[in-house]
C-alpha cells in the first residue's frame, strides 16, 4: 500500500508537469488547430530563463524569496519566445495548408534547441560571456531553493519529495488562476469565442490576433512554471529537456480531449499516474524505467483507437 | 533587384550591347591572368594562362553572357526570339558580380590583404561590373511561347545528353572539392547559370523537351548515374559519400509517397528504415546476429520489407482514421518507441534481440554467389571498389523506388491521393476509398524503406539505435520540403543538398542544425512547395493566387497527358 | 452498367421502388433537423424536393447518402438497405452533388470526372506499378468514359481546364458529370441552378431530362419554383424538418399551406420567392441550425 501511495504521488507530481505543459498545446490547438510542436522548447527556455535569473541576480543564494523572481524570469523568457514565434513564424502561415505550420514548428524546435546549446553562454559569433553563464552543451545544475528543495518528508511509510509538493501545488494554483482567467475575464471569454468560431468572433468585434497572442502567452506562462518545477525536481536542466516532455504533454492533451483546458489538466495527471504505475507494477522484463517513455505512446494509440475525443472531449459531429 | 530609372534606360540602351560584350570580354581576359598572388588560396589561381577551376567558371559565365547578348541583338537573334535574353542577362550579371565579389573578398581574407589580389582579378571584377551595368540598360522584349519551340529530334536528344554529362562531371567535380570556399563559389556559379537559364527560358524549354522525350531523358539520367563511379579513377572516397546520399535519397523518395503524394505527415519514417536495417542485420551472417536463420539476400530484403510494411499497417490502421494532425505526433511517438525498443532489447529489459545500445556490428558484405561486394572488381578498365559496388546496387534500388512512385502517381491510385488532398469528404462521397488509399501509401512507403534499410545495414557494417533518431526523420522530411513535395527531381535535389552540403561545408559543422531549423522555417514561409515544385503543389500552397492558377493550367494539362 | 443491373431489373419487375426512405429522423443533440420523413422514388422519375431555408433538405440528402447516420429510419435502394457509409451508397448506385460545389479545384475537368470512376474500377497497386493489362485497359476505359461524360454535359472543350478556373455554370455541370461517372441509378442534385441565369437554368433543365432519358432517376433540391414545376414528375415539400405534402406539381403548387410556408409570394410572376435571398452563397450547414 505504501508503495502504491508512493507511486501515486510520484505520478501526480510527474503528471502535474505534463498538465502544465499540456495546457499550452491544447489552448493553441483549440484556437488555431495547430500543434505547436515547438512548445516543448518554450518549456525548456523557461527553465533556462529561471536559471539565468538565478545565476545573474542571486549567484550562490538559495533563499526562498529568490524563487518568485526566478519564476518571473522564466515567464519573461518563455512568453517572449512564444510571442515571437507566433508573430514571425505562425502568423504569416495562418491560411496555408496544415502541413506548412507543422513543418515550421519542427524547424523552430530544432532551431531553438541549437540556439540554446550553442549560444547560452556566449553572444552569437563572439565568445563574450558577460554573466559567466555555464556551457549549455552538457547538463547544467539547477540551483536548490530552501524549503522547496531539500530532504524529503516522511509520512508513515511514504517518502514525499518536497519538489513534488511544489509541483503539485504549482499546478493547483495555476489551474485556479487559469479557471478564473478563462471564465471571468473578457480575454478569457474572447478565447472561448475564438476557439469555437473565429470568423464570428471577429465579426463580433473581438481582436482575434490579440487573442491568439494571449493564447500563446498563456501556454508559455504555464510552461515556464513547469520548467522551474522540473529544474527543481531533477536538480539539473539541459537543452534537450523539451523534446520528450513536450511529446508526452501532447499525449496528455489528446488523452484529456484536445482543445479542452480541463481535459489537459486531467490528461496530464492521468498520464503521469499511469506512467508511474506502469513502471512500478508491470512485471518481468518490460517493467521498470527503461520502458517508461514507451507507455505514453502506447496510451496515445489506444486513445485514438477507442476514444479519439479524449476523456473530457465531445464527439465531434461531422457537418458535411 | 537594382535597376536604373526608365529615363536613363531609354537614353542609353544603345550602349547596352557594346558595354555588355566589353564586360564579358574583360571577364575572359582577366580570368586567363593570375588572380591571386598566394597559390594556396582557392585552389591555385596564381598562374597566368593556366586557369584554375574558378577562373574556368568565370569564363563560362562570360561565354553564356556573350551568347545571350548576341541573341538579344546581333547574329544570334533567331535564338533570341525564344529566349528572354533581357531577364537572362540580368540574372546572370547579378550572380557573376556576386561571384567575383566573393572571390575578391575571399582572396583578401584568406591570403591576408588586398595586396594579394592580382590585376587579373581586378580586370575580371571590372568586367563583371560592366556586365551588370549593361544588363540594366537592356530593353525588355517579347518572346514566343516555348511550347512551340520544336527543334529536330537529334538536337533535343543531344541537348539532353549534354545536360546530363554536365551534371555528371559537375557532380564529380563538386565531390572532389576539398576547399569549402571553392565549393561555395561553385554553388554560386551553378546557381547563377541555373537562374539565368531559367529566366531566359532554358529551363522551360527543357521542361517541354523532357515531357516529349521522357524515355531518352530517363535513359540518359541513369546512364550518367551508372557512369559516375567510372569518373573516380578508382578512388572510393567520394563513393562513400555518394552511396550514403543514395540511401538517403531512396528513403526520401519512399517518404515522398507518403508525404508528397498522399499528404500524410510522417515524422517517424526513420523507424521504417531502421526496422529494415535491423532485420537485415539480424538475418545476416554477423557473429552478433541473434537469430539463426540465414537466408539468401533476396529473401532477407523481402522479409525486411514485408516486416516493415506490417509495422506500417499496425501504426497506420488506428491513426489514419483520425485527423492528420494526430498522425504526425503518433508517427513521431512510434519512431521513439522503435528506437527505445531497439535500445532495450538487450537481455536485461527484454529478450536479447538487438544487443541494446551496442547494436549488431560486424555485418559482412553482401555476396551473390562469387560476387562479393567487399571486393574490388574491374569495369571498363576502372577499378570498382566496395562503396562503388554498394553505390550501383543502391542505384538500382533508387530506380525501382522512382518507378513505383511514378507509376502509382499516374494511376487511379494517384488520382485518388490528389482527390484526398483536395477534399477528403468529397472524395469519400464519390466512392474513393480514402482510408484504404492512405493505408496503401503508408504501407508502400514502409515497404520501400525496409528494402533500403536492409541494404544500408550491410553498407554501414553495423546497426545501432542511435543511427535512427528523430532528427533523421526531420532531415528526410526536410529533403522533401526543400527539394519539392511530390516531384521526383525535387526530392533528389533536396536529398543531394542536405546530405552533401554538410560534408563539404565543414566549417559550418557546429551550426549545421541551427541553420537546418532556420531553413525549414524560411522555406515554409517563402517557398513551401520546394525548389522544384510540382505545379499542382504550387497551387495548393498558394490558394489565393488566381493568376498562378491560370498561368499554370497548361502545364498541369501537359503533366496529365503524360 | 452497374453490377446490380439484373437485380435492379428484377426489383423493377416486382414493382419495388428504386429508392425508399422510411421514417428518417436526424437529431443533433436536442435539435431535430429532420423528423420522420419518408420518400419514395421510382425508376426514371424526377422528384423535386422543396422547402424554405432551414427546412432540412440538405440534411435529408446527407442522411440518404450516408454522410450522416440517421438517428432513426432506413434507406433502401432497390429493396436493399443502405448502411450509413458514403462509399457503400455510391457503390450501390446513388450519387450526389453538393450545394456548395465541392470539386477538386486543382485538378482538370477530365481528372475530376476520372476520380468519379474510382469505385467502378479496381486496378490495385501491383498492376499499376507493373502496367499490367488490367491497368492499361481500365485507364483507357476511364479516360474514354470521362471524356464521354464531359461531352454529355456539354463541357467538351473544357477537358484541360482546371476546375477552379472554370466559370460557375460549368463547374456545376462538371460536378454532375463527376457524379454520373460513378454509374449511379439515382442522382441527387443539391441546388443545381443556384446562381444561374434563365438561359443556364433552361440548359440545366434540359440536361436533367437527358439524364433521365438514359434511365436514371433524379431528385432535385431547388428554390426556383418554375424550374421545379416544369421539370418534376412529383414534388415533396419539407417544412421545419417535416413532410408537408407530396404530390404532382399542380397539387403542390395550389396547396395553400405551401404558399404560406414561402410567406405568401405569388409564384406566377418574375420575382423569386421571398426567401430568394439564399443564392449561391449559402453554405452546406444552412439546414442545420
Amino acid at each position: 500500500m505504501d508503495t502504491f501511495i508512493q507511486q501515486l504521488i510520484n505520478g501526480l507530481s510527474l503528471g502535474s508537469l505534463y498538465a502544465l505543459i499540456a495546457v499550452g498545446y491544447t489552448v493553441v490547438y483549440g484556437i488555431l488547430q495547430l500543434i505547436n510542436f515547438a512548445h516543448g522548447e518554450v518549456f525548456m527556455i523557461g527553465a533556462f530563463g529561471a536559471l539565468s535569473t538565478s545565476l545573474v541576480l542571486f549567484r550562490g543564494t538559495t533563499a526562498l524569496w529568490t524563487l518568485p523572481v526566478m519564476i518571473i524570469g522564466a515567464v519573461i523568457a518563455s512568453v517572449t519566445t512564444a510571442v515571437l514565434m507566433e508573430r514571425f513564424a505562425y502568423r504569416p502561415l495562418r491560411h496555408a495548408p496544415r502541413l506548412a505550420p507543422l513543418i515550421t514548428a519542427i524547424g523552430i524546435s530544432v532551431f531553438l534547441q541549437e540556439l540554446v546549446r550553442l549560444n547560452y553562454n556566449q553572444v552569437p559569433f563572439t565568445s563574450w560571456n558577460p554573466f559567466d553563464l555555464p556551457d549549455a552543451k552538457s547538463i547544467i545544475p539547477f540551483p536548490s531553493i530552501d524549503v522547496v528543495t531539500g530532504p524529503a518528508i516522511q509520512m508513515g511509510g511514504v517518502t514525499i519529495q518536497r519538489e513534488a509538493i511544489f509541483t503539485i501545488g504549482a499546478l493547483i494554483v495555476c489551474s485556479a488562476l487559469l479557471w478564473w482567467f478563462i471564465n471571468h475575464t473578457k480575454m478569457g471569454h474572447g478565447m472561448q469565442a475564438v476557439s469555437q468560431d473565429q470568423d464570428t468572433a471577429r465579426l463580433m468585434g473581438i481582436n482575434v490576433d490579440r487573442i491568439i497572442v494571449v493564447a500563446f502567452a498563456l501556454g508559455a506562462v504555464l510552461a515556464a512554471v513547469a520548467g522551474v518545477a522540473q529544474g527543481l525536481q531533477n536538480h539539473n536542466i539541459n537543452f534537450r529537456m523539451g523534446f520528450l516532455a513536450g511529446l508526452k504533454a501532447f499525449v496528455a492533451a489528446v488523452l484529456g480531449g484536445i482543445g479542452n483546458v480541463a481535459g489537459a489538466v486531467v490528461g496530464g495527471l492521468v498520464l503521469g499516474v499511469i506512467e508511474a504505475m506502469a513502471t512500478q507494477y508491470i512485471p518481468g522484463q518490460f517493467g521498470g524505467s527503461p520502458w517508461k517513455d514507451v507507455w505514453a505512446f502506447v496510451l496515445l494509440i489506444l486513445v485514438l483507437v477507442f476514444r479519439p475525443q479524449g476523456l473530457l472531449g465531445e464527439k465531434a459531429v461531422d457537418r458535411a | 533587384m537594382i535597376t536604373f530609372p526608365p529615363a536613363i534606360v531609354a537614353k542609353h540602351s544603345a550602349k547596352a550591347l557594346p558595354m555588355g560584350l566589353a564586360g564579358a570580354g574583360l571577364l575572359v581576359i582577366g580570368s586567363l591572368l593570375s588572380w591571386s598572388y598566394d597559390s594556396q588560396v582557392l585552389g591555385d589561381l596564381s598562374i597566368a594562362f593556366n586557369p584554375g577551376g574558378l577562373q574556368i567558371m568565370a569564363i563560362a559565365l562570360a561565354l553564356l553572357a556573350i551568347i545571350l547578348l548576341l541573341a538579344h541583338k546581333g547574329p544570334l537573334t533567331s535564338l533570341g526570339q525564344w529566349a528572354d535574353t533581357e531577364r537572362g542577362v540580368h540574372a546572370l550579371a547579378d550572380w557573376t558580380l556576386i561571384f567575383m565579389a566573393v572571390v575578391v573578398v575571399t582572396i583578401t581574407a584568406e591570403a591576408g590583404g588586398l595586396i594579394n589580389v592580382q590585376p587579373g582579378c581586378w580586370i575580371s571584377l571590372l568586367g563583371a561590373v560592366l556586365l551588370f551595368l549593361a544588363s540594366r540598360l537592356l530593353l525588355a522584349k517579347k518572346t514566343r511561347d516555348l511550347a512551340e519551340a520544336v527543334l529536330p529530334g537529334w538536337v533535343e536528344i543531344l541537348a539532353i545528353v549534354v545536360i546530363m554529362a554536365a551534371l555528371l562531371f559537375g557532380t564529380a567535380y563538386a565531390l572532389s572539392l576539398a576547399d569549402a570556399m571553392v565549393f561555395v563559389l561553385f554553388l554560386v556559379f551553378v546557381t547563377g547559370m541555373a537562374i539565368a537559364g531559367t529566366r531566359a527560358g532554358l529551363m522551360s524549354w527543357l521542361g517541354h523537351v523532357s515531357l516529349r522525350r521522357k524515355r531518352e531523358l530517363i535513359l540518359a539520367a541513369f546512364a550518367v548515374a551508372f557512369c559516375f563511379p567510372l569518373t573516380q579513377g578508382g578512388s572510393d572516397a567520394n563513393m562513400s559519400i555518394a552511396s550514403q546520399v543514395l540511401v538517403f535519397a531512396a528513403a526520401a523518395m519512399g517518404l515522398n509517397i507518403v508525404v508528397g503524394l498522399a499528404g500524410l505527415l510522417d515524422l517517424g519514417y526513420i523507424a521504417f528504415l531502421g526496422s529494415g536495417a535491423y532485420v537485415g542485420a539480424t538475418l545476416s551472417s554477423s557473429g552478433f546476429a541473434t537469430i539463426g536463420w540465414k537466408p539468401p539476400f533476396f529473401v532477407v530484403v523481402l522479409v525486411a520489407a514485408c516486416f516493415t510494411a506490417t509495422l506500417g499497417l499496425i501504426i497506420g490502421a488506428p491513426t489514419l482514421r483520425v485527423s492528420g494532425d494526430y498522425l504526425a505526433i503518433v508517427t513521431l511517438g512510434f519512431g521513439e518507441i522503435f528506437r527505445l525498443t531497439m535500445f532495450n532489447l538487450d537481455g536485461n529489459n527484454g529478450p536479447d534481440l538487438t544487443h541494446g545500445p551496442n547494436g549488431i556490428p560486424a555485418i559482412p558484405d553482401l555476396s551473390f554467389g562469387s560476387f562479393n561486394f567487399g571486393d574490388t572488381h574491374v569495369l571498363l578498365g576502372v577499378p570498382i571498389a566496395r562503396f562503388s559496388n554498394y553505390y550501383l546496387l543502391l542505384l538500382l534500388l533508387l530506380a525501382f523506388i522512382i518507378l513505383v512512385f511514378h507509376r502509382l502517381n499516374t494511376s487511379r491510385i494517384g488520382r485518388g491521393w490528389v482527390a484526398i488532398r483536395e477534399d477528403e469528404k468529397a472524395a469519400e462521397a464519390m466512392g474513393v476509398n480514402v482510408f484504404g488509399l492512405k493505408l496503401l501509401a503508408f504501407a508502400t512507403g514502409a515497404f520501400l524503406a525496409g528494402m533500403a534499410g536492409a541494404i544500408k545495414a550491410h553498407q554501414d557494417v553495423s546497426v545501432t539505435p542511435d543511427q535512427y533518431i528523430f532528427l533523421e526523420s526531420a532531415f528526410l522530411l526536410a529533403a522533401i520540403v526543400l527539394g519539392g513535395m511530390g516531384t521526383i527531381v525535387g526530392v533528389l535535389v533536396g536529398a543531394v543538398i542536405l546530405k552533401l552540403l554538410p560534408e563539404k561545408l565543414r566549417f559550418f559543422a557546429d551550426y549545421r542544425l541551427l541553420l537546418f531549423g532556420l531553413l525549414l522555417v524560411l522555406m515554409m514561409r517563402f517557398r513551401p512547395e520546394g525548389l522544384v515544385a510540382s505545379r499542382r503543389r504550387q497551387l495548393e500552397f498558394h490558394e489565393e493566387d488566381e493568376e498562378l492558377a491560370v498561368r499554370v493550367e497548361g502545364d498541369i494539362a501537359e503533366e496529365v497527358q503524360g | 452498367m452497374t453490377a446490380t443491373t439484373e437485380a435492379a431489373a428484377a426489383q423493377r419487375a416486382a414493382g419495388v421502388p428504386l429508392l425508399q426512405a422510411d421514417g428518417v429522423t436526424m437529431r443533433f443533440g436536442g435539435l431535430t433537423a429532420v423528423n420522420n420523413v419518408s420518400m419514395t422514388v421510382n425508376e426514371g422519375e424526377i422528384l423535386g424536393l422543396i422547402g424554405p431555408n432551414g427546412a432540412g433538405k440538405t440534411t435529408f440528402f446527407n442522411c440518404l447518402t450516408g454522410l450522416y447516420k440517421p438517428t432513426e429510419g432506413q434507406v433502401r435502394l432497390s429493396g436493399v438497405e443502405l448502411p450509413p457509409k458514403p462509399r457503400a451508397v455510391v457503390k450501390a448506385g446513388m450519387a450526389r452533388t453538393f450545394q456548395n460545389i465541392r470539386l477538386f479545384a486543382n485538378m482538370t475537368a477530365l481528372e475530376n470526372v476520372m476520380v468519379g470512376r474510382y469505385c467502378r474500377t479496381s486496378s490495385g497497386a501491383i498492376t499499376s506499378i507493373l502496367h499490367g493489362p488490367k491497368f492499361r485497359r481500365e485507364e483507357a476505359e476511364t479516360r474514354a468514359r470521362a471524356q464521354e461524360l464531359l461531352d454529355f454535359v456539354g463541357l467538351h472543350d473544357s477537358t484541360e481546364h482546371l476546375a477552379r478556373n472554370m466559370p460557375y455554370g460549368n463547374q456545376r455541370r462538371l460536378e454532375i458529370a463527376r457524379a454520373l461517372a460513378t454509374d449511379p441509378r439515382l442522382v441527387l442534385l443539391d441546388e443545381p441552378t443556384a446562381g444561374m441565369n434563365p438561359l443556364e437554368t433552361r440548359q440545366a433543365s434540359d440536361l436533367i431530362f437527358k439524364i433521365r432519358d438514359t434511365g436514371l432517376a433524379v431528385v432535385v433540391i431547388e428554390h426556383d419554383m418554375r424550374f421545379i414545376f416544369n421539370l418534376c414528375d412529383r414534388v415533396l415539400c419539407l417544412v421545419r424538418g417535416e413532410t408537408l405534402i407530396v404530390g404532382t406539381p399542380e397539387e403542390v403548387q395550389s396547396d395553400p399551406r405551401v404558399i404560406e410556408a414561402y410567406l405568401g409570394t405569388g409564384l406566377d410572376d418574375d420575382d423569386e420567392p421571398a426567401d430568394g435571398a439564399d443564392g449561391p452563397g449559402t453554405d452546406d450547414t444552412e439546414d442545420t441550425p
